[in-house]
């Protein structure tokens, strides 16, 4: 390697010059009038384009335009990394137009990541700690090194047990490959992030059909349901956005709740500002006026939803909880009395149990003005079967009980039978396409107690945000811990906690922060291992954008652009930055050095099937899985004369053929399949295989019943037997009205919203987002801020039930009275002003003060400003407000079901700052943050007492990695008891 | 070909993807936008929406900043992209007054005047920009606005579209679907509060309220929201130097059509000493005139420029190209007086003379005056274009002239004819400068809100003790009851300073008023 290519993103990246012109692409005449978006593919590995700061003279520069994957949200959109033909750099990202999901059109981020790339501040090289944890001090050291010695440990703990590694994920950015790995270790390993994003959504949906989240078909629909910013926020962003205006351009109708003028509000034909957690009411008002004035799709209601199961419950083992009123009593006796049940009987049921839903209590629950509920109904009413509706976080992941959020929203898909259909709303497995790698390691036979506590038997899934709770209570320590794209002190709710348990070596004996970039929590590791950013890493990726399915592959473009030229390359940190490396091929090395000899037979599931004895490469592993596990894919590379990986190199994504119009619908071959009493197909083993409707065989849903179970027998059994948690029916939420005495100056504090131009902790390191959004004031709307007596840009103190913060008030119409808002990106903090970290446009330096009892502080001794860099550009930040890092300040709040961080705050008290306050303090007694966790749990009901067959967790119900049948018996010894 | 923008807001999201796509393209530098997403929020709870404006250069049919330019830097390619050339570029900032959208910044590279070029290094080998290409919604349109099957063409046709501030006569080419008031004229939300939805507001300027005279409600009651809650923050292109340059310009031009009336009256009675002295404050008022000239450009190396490149069109090259002439004339002329006095040669040639006085005075009258064309190609700056401008500027250059004479005669012995023609000039100066201020500038109503709104904040604004206390009180009324006291000298340099600060809040006041 020479000079420039090890100095790459270490200074100001140089570019060469050629003698050629670009082609001209003016003749080109587009059909729809539009001039050419861009370099035909078949330049890509030869493009000339001038160089735009030379302009207007004409400097020409030879680039190789590589696809890869955005790594920011979950989208996984296209990007093109222009690399220079001489240096490698790589000069800017634009979109892939051959990516079916982004259809090579992003967002701010996309073009932002070079921004990470040429990062300054990035953690070039593997670092070990040297002092105290937290301490700050650091020494390089080589991967070889940190292979070995974590690998040892690892070896060490899987000799001991099965449950003391724990990979602990932010970003996941791919769909299989980590997790095979973790199979592979024989270990219960797998920790997400999914439950401060979308387990209560998840639980909602899963509940109904089998999928657990939604995959609408914007484009096509009449009408657009949203319970979140979909035209702003991620699950997924661009490509959703792309197709919910594509749809509103095509003559549909927007309706969006939210308590927030989101940008998506803003762009609704309906906003509607709900009372935070009244959501479900105002959902099963519209499916009352469906249900009452018979303008629901009866037909499709009949055939796929389990009406008989629920009436078997209603007249049977549900019969108190179900015949809730007199008229219901009564319709029950009658109903008793009758030998067959048919479809009218459920309609009267629908319309027995709904009836108290009407337009007024929605009003007055929801203080929303009626009229808007009423337009909503009937826009609703006239959608034809094309509702495209979506919860992912908000309102769902925002309150106790908030799971019904969900339930009750895909209660009018159910209704007006948009599932699957055109302009419907399907599931994100039918839209998303997980090829299947060359060979899959066994399911583990473990159950680690630190991911899901048998307190929880039905979250989705693991409780990770309550970890150093746990560890506080003494239920367990983990032996070695990765941390991966992940900042839990930070963006989890009291991150006080986690700080708590971070310098705790007893409980977490070694942490290993594997980041493309400097957070909070990465302080306070052993070990901060680089990892690529987009287009630095190996990942295979589909997500459910919209009615199709695709795959992505993420590729690190100087390693593709320099082998293309023929230089050899083994390890992708050789052509990244400094030393940084990926995880696709950290995990076959490490998985190695855990079990350099494989006799623990883990050694075996990252051998190479082609050169026996040697680990596999990322080659062999992706051209297998092309080659082998995507159907079409083959055929379309031999078309170009190409390898099915030599096409995904090219072209960085391929569209799976097929139809996914409603799949559950699909004919089954009944052959050999026995009809159970309820219809369901069973093969000979008894597994079952389809679903009787109206005589013919259907594939159905991932249900027990095969169907869309309105009634859900799995609450029933599983201790929440009431009529709240079976059908779907509003919860009470932890804010409702009736918690917060607004006379008192008690508010609700919604902190979980997301920014069009960041995502969570890991773009504080693009400077061109940063420059358009840098702070987070709390939004409060005039009524309140004159009551308490600020304007725009006074100090205000927001107390919550374990402690306080200090930000800047932002005075707007946009914000429902009652409630304050305030987004989660920013409050970035670092403890040291000089040395590695965050740069000092993105983070405030800190004073971290501890007290005696458990009480923290946070004061900003060094607001955010420029700072001198190899790029020019750090001084020139011209901002100084980088935020209030609220977070730390939220209680925990785990939801009894779905194990979701119920988001909304109760905020005590919302004020004018006191004289001490300052900008940016936040304080927090940890021991209220135990208190109140406390309170959470006490909401729980334990499989321990309510397993109906001494597992922990019903089988159907998904896991990210499911152990082995016998991992799921009830511990002998269940924490607590 | 002719390219223009059609910018589709029913469709934009407001998700900044342009704004950073066009930074990676251009590789824009932190602290500068060539396009930007502005919000504002309009309405009360429940009824109120957040509206998106994708911001930029118009590529304007006739655009100011073309005729501006000194030096050709801001161009009008034939494709009707209004580009820039960075090596041209002087930085002078003239285009930035012109443009009546602040489209322009300078760049803290180059520290030159750059812009949205329509990605002309793409669109010239038929590759959509940046921001096109990059936009989730293709909200944004580039196209040939001749062609009648272009995508833009037909967009264009299709729509009720609308432009930013169609009356300054530039016709600009960047159409907007569904225009919203609050963001297409910048003034609807001034007096609003300046707080921006997750961005600080840094700019002093920004955050003092610039209320027009009498203030806009588009929006019904005045309780009603009307906010900008995220836009660019532009800097004020002109600093101290340019009043400071008005003033010294005004002191060189009036002392030598004063010395020349005199010397055109009866040159013979002039002395030498009266009329080297008076030369001499032309000679040394004009040099300093050039070195505030140059002082304020981004690029001061390039000035000669101005005179090599010169583009006819743009006032600056006109009145370069005036100052030298007037300079140089005078300094030759005074250069001969000089050689004279000291007796290096017999006498200065009639002829020089002849000449210094009869094409002098035109060149110095031009000299004081032709700031006020200069100031009339500002399109962006509504409040300079007053037709009133050239008289007054000539005014303040008889009271500057006189004044600085008054003063010269604290330390030289000036001939009592041409004193006594001073201290006229400087009074009936003083006076007329006072009754064009009050009666002129400021009396009359004025013709846009962009002006009424920077008279408001001379007069009753931001610079009010600047204006009142220091141009008016100090600066006029005071030196003219000083005059009438017979205290000459205290007079002519209190007015002098009064002068400097009718100018600088005169440059400054209009600099602030918002344009995007």
């Amino acid at each position: 390697m020479n000079h420039k290519l090890e100095k790459h993103a270490q200074e100001v990246p140089q570019f060469g010059e050629t003698e050629r012109k670009p082609i001209s692409m003016l003749e080109v005449q587009q059909p729809d009038g539009r001039m050419t978006s861009y370099p035909p593919v078949e330049h890509w590995d030869d493009w000339v384009e001038y160089d735009s700061r030379a302009w207007p003279k004409k400097v020409a520069r030879n680039y190789r335009l590589v696809p890869t994957i955005c790594f920011n949200c979950e989208s996984a959109c296209g990007l093109l990394a222009y690399v220079d033909k001489e240096t490698y750099e790589v000069r800017k990202f634009e979109g892939n137009p051959m990516h079916p999901g982004s259809r090579g059109r992003n967002c701010a981020k996309g073009p932002a990541t070079h921004n990470q790339t040429y990062d300054p501040e990035r953690i070039l090289h593997p670092l070990k700690r040297v002092g105290k944890r937290g301490e700050g001090k650091w020494k390089r050291i080589t991967w070889d090194e940190a292979l070995a010695e974590i690998g040892a440990k690892m070896r060490a703990s899987k000799q001991q047990r099965k449950d003391g590694i724990m990979y602990h994920v932010g970003r996941p950015g791919e769909d299989h490959y980590t997790n095979r790995v973790i199979k592979a270790w024989g270990t219960d390993s797998h920790n997400s992030h999914t439950n401060i994003c979308s387990a209560a959504a998840r639980s909602g949906y899963f509940q109904w059909s089998g999928f657990d989240r939604p995959s609408p078909d914007y484009a096509h629909a009449k009408v657009i349901l949203l319970i979140s910013s979909h035209l702003e926020t991620g699950h997924y962003f661009n490509p959703h956005a792309q197709r919910i205006i594509e749809g509103m351009q095509k003559g549909g109708k927007l309706i969006t709740m939210d308590p927030r003028l989101s940008n998506t509000a803003s762009k609704s034909n309906v906003w509607l500002p709900a009372w935070p957690g009244s959501e479900p009411t105002v959902l099963l008002s519209f499916a009352n006026y469906l249900i009452q004035n018979d303008r629901y799709n009866k037909d499709y209601v009949r055939q796929w939803v389990n009406w008989e199961e629920t009436l078997e419950f209603f007249v049977g083992a549900a019969a108190d909880r179900l015949a809730s009123t007199e008229r219901l009593h009564a319709f029950q006796s009658e109903l008793k009395k009758k030998k067959e049940r048919t479809f009218e009987d459920f309609d009267q049921f629908l319309k027995l149990t709904y009836s108290e839903f009407t337009f007024e209590r929605a009003a007055q629950e929801s203080e929303l003005p009626i009229e808007r509920i009423k337009e909503s109904a009937e826009i609703i009413a006239n959608c034809d079967g094309r509702l495209a509706t979506h919860v992912w976080r908000a309102s769902s992941m925002a309150h106790k009980g908030g799971w019904q959020s969900a339930r009750t929203l895909f209660f009018l898909n159910v209704l007006t039978g948009s599932i699957g259909n055109e302009g419907g709303t399907s599931g994100n497995s039918w839209n998303k396409f997980v090829p299947e790698p060359y060979k899959h390691p066994p399911a583990f036979e473990a159950w680690n107690e630190l991911q899901m506590p048998h307190e929880w038997p039905l979250s989705f899934y693991e409780l990770s945000f309550c970890l150093p709770h746990f560890l506080e209570e003494g239920r367990g320590e983990i032996d070695v811990y990765f941390t991966r794209v992940y900042n839990p002190m930070w963006i989890n709710p009291d991150g006080f906690m986690w700080l708590k348990a971070l310098k705790d070596e007893q409980k977490i004996k070694c942490h290993v922060a594997l980041t493309p970039t400097w957070n909070e929590s990465a302080w306070f590791a052993d070990y901060v291992l680089p990892m690529g950013h987009s287009g630095e890493r190996h990942d295979l990726m589909s997500q459910e954008t919209h009615k199709g399915r695709w795959i992505g592959f993420r590729q690190p473009v100087r390693r593709t652009a320099m082998e293309r030229d023929g230089k050899k390359v083994k390890f992708t940190y050789e052509a990244n930055p400094g030393e940084v490396w990926e995880e696709a091929e950290w995990w076959v090395e490490l998985t190695w050095a855990m079990d350099p000899d494989g006799s623990l037979g883990v050694r075996q599931w990252v051998e190479s099937e082609v050169n026996k004895g040697q680990p596999v490469t990322q080659d062999e592993y992706w051209g297998w899985i092309f080659d082998h596990s995507v159907p079409g894919l083959p055929e379309a590379a031999k078309k170009e004369g190409l390898s099915p990986l030599g096409y995904m190199k090219k072209y960085g994504a391929f569209e799976v053929p097929g139809d996914v119009t409603k799949p559950y619908e699909k004919a089954v071959d009944a052959t050999g399949l026995e009809p159970d009493p309820q219809g369901r197909l069973k093969d000979k083993e008894g597994h079952v295989k389809g679903i009787l409707i109206d005589g013919k065989a259907k594939v159905g849903f991932g249900t027990p019943s095969k169907k869309l179970e309105f009634f859900s027998p799995t609450m029933f059994a599983w201790g929440w037997p009431e009529k709240e948690y079976t059908i779907p029916w509003p919860l009470k939420s932890h804010v409702h009205q009736d918690e917060i005495n607004r006379q008192k100056g008690e508010m609700i504090l919604l902190p979980n919203f997301r920014l069009p131009t960041l995502i969570h902790t890991r773009s504080a390191n693009a400077k061109w987002l940063y420059e358009i959004s840098h702070n987070n004031p709390l939004w409060i709307h005039p009524s309140d801020a004159k009551r308490i007596g600020v304007g725009s840009g006074d100090l205000v103190r927001v107390e919550t039930e374990i402690g306080y913060f200090v930000d800047k008030a932002y005075v707007t119409e946009g914000i429902k009275p009652g409630v304050v808002a305030c987004s989660h990106h920013l409050g970035r903090w670092k403890l040291n002003e000089t040395g590695p970290g965050l740069g000092s446009g993105f983070a405030s330096v800190v004073d971290l003060i501890e007290g005696q009892n458990g009480e923290y502080r946070l004061k900003i001794k060094k607001m955010g400003g420029p700072w001198k860099t190899w790029d020019p550009d750090t001084a020139r930040v011209w901002w100084q407000d980088v935020g209030v890092n609220q977070n730390l300040t939220h209680a925990s709040q785990p939801d009894p079901i779905s194990g979701a961080h119920c988001w909304h705050q109760k905020a005590m008290m919302v004020k004018k700052a006191e004289s001490e306050d300052k900008y940016g303090d936040v304080f927090v007694d940890t021991k209220k943050s135990m208190e109140v966790y406390q309170r959470w749990v006490g909401y729980t009901r334990s499989c321990v007492d309510h397993s109906p067959d001494g597992t922990r967790r019903p089988m159907w119900y998904n896991r990210p990695l499911k152990p082995t049948k016998g991992a799921y018996k009830i511990p002998e010894k269940p924490f607590g008891r | 070909m002719n390219y223009g923008f059609l910018i589709n807001n029913q469709k934009c999201i407001g998700c900044h993807a342009c704004s950073t796509a066009c930074k990676s393209e251009n590789q824009v530098a932190l602290g500068v936008f060539r396009t930007w997403v502005k919000y504002t929020e309009v309405g009360n709870y429940p009824d109120v929406r957040r509206n998106f404006q994708v911001t930029r250069c118009n590529h304007c049919a006739n655009p100011p900043c073309v005729d501006i330019c000194p030096v050709e830097a801001m161009h009008q390619r034939p494709d009707g992209i209004v580009g820039y050339d960075s090596d041209l570029c002087i930085g002078c900032k003239s285009c930035m007054q012109a443009c009546p959208y602040n489209s322009i910044h300078i760049d803290p590279v180059t520290k030159t005047a750059q812009k949205c070029h329509f990605c002309a290094h793409r669109v010239e080998n038929g590759i959509e920009p940046a921001c096109v290409v990059v936009c989730p919604q293709h909200a944004i349109v580039a196209g040939d606005l001749d062609n009648p099957k272009s995508e833009i063409s037909r967009e264009v046709a299709k729509h009720n579209v609308t432009v930013r501030k169609p009356e300054q006569g530039t016709s600009p080419k960047l159409f907007y679907v569904d225009g919203h008031q609050a963001a297409l004229t910048p003034l609807v939300t001034e007096g609003r509060s300046k707080h921006f939805i997750w961005g600080e507001v840094v700019n002093p300027d920004l955050k003092e309220a610039h209320t027009p005279e009498e203030p806009v409600l588009y929006f019904g009651a005045a309780e009603q929201m009307v906010q900008t809650t995220f836009n660019v923050q532009h800097k004020v292109p002109w600093h101290w130097q340019v009043p400071a340059y008005l003033t010294t310009k005004g002191i060189a031009a009036g002392a030598f059509m004063l010395l020349a009336a005199a010397l055109i009256y009866g040159w013979s009675e002039i002395s030498p000493l009266t009329r080297l002295a008076a030369g001499g404050l032309a000679v040394v008022f004009s040099l300093l005139t050039t070195v505030f000239l140059v002082w304020d450009l981004e690029r001061p190396e390039r000035f000669l420029q101005v005179i090599l490149k010169h583009q006819w069109k743009s006032w600056l090259v006109r009145g370069a190209f005036i100052l030298i002439g007037f300079s140089n004339l005078v300094g030759i002329w005074w250069a001969a007086e000089l050689a004279t006095y000291f007796g290096l040669i017999e006498a200065t040639p009639v002829w020089l003379t002849g000449l210094a006085i009869y094409l002098g005075f035109p060149l110095a009258i031009g000299a004081a005056i032709y700031t006020a064309f200069l100031f009339g190609q500002a399109e962006g700056r509504d409040f300079w274009q007053s037709p009133l401008l050239p008289f007054h500027f000539l005014t303040q250059a008889v009271m500057a002239g006189g004044a600085a004479l008054l003063l010269t005669a604290q330390v030289v012995e000036l001939d009592p004819g041409f004193y006594r023609l001073a201290f006229h000039g400087f009074t009936i100066g003083l006076s007329l400068n006072l009754m064009m201020i009050l009666l002129g500038e400021f009396g009359m109503k004025h013709p846009t809100e962009t002006a009424s709104a920077a008279a408001h904040m001379i007069v009753k604004g931001q610079y009010k003790n600047m204006f009142w206390g220091g141009a008016i009180l100090l600066g006029n009324l005071i030196p003219f009851g000083l005059a009438l006291a017979g205290q000459a000298a205290p007079a002519a340099l209190l007015a002098i300073v009064g002068l400097y600060l009718y100018e600088h809040v005169f440059v400054m006041a209009p600099q602030k008023v918002p344009n995007s």
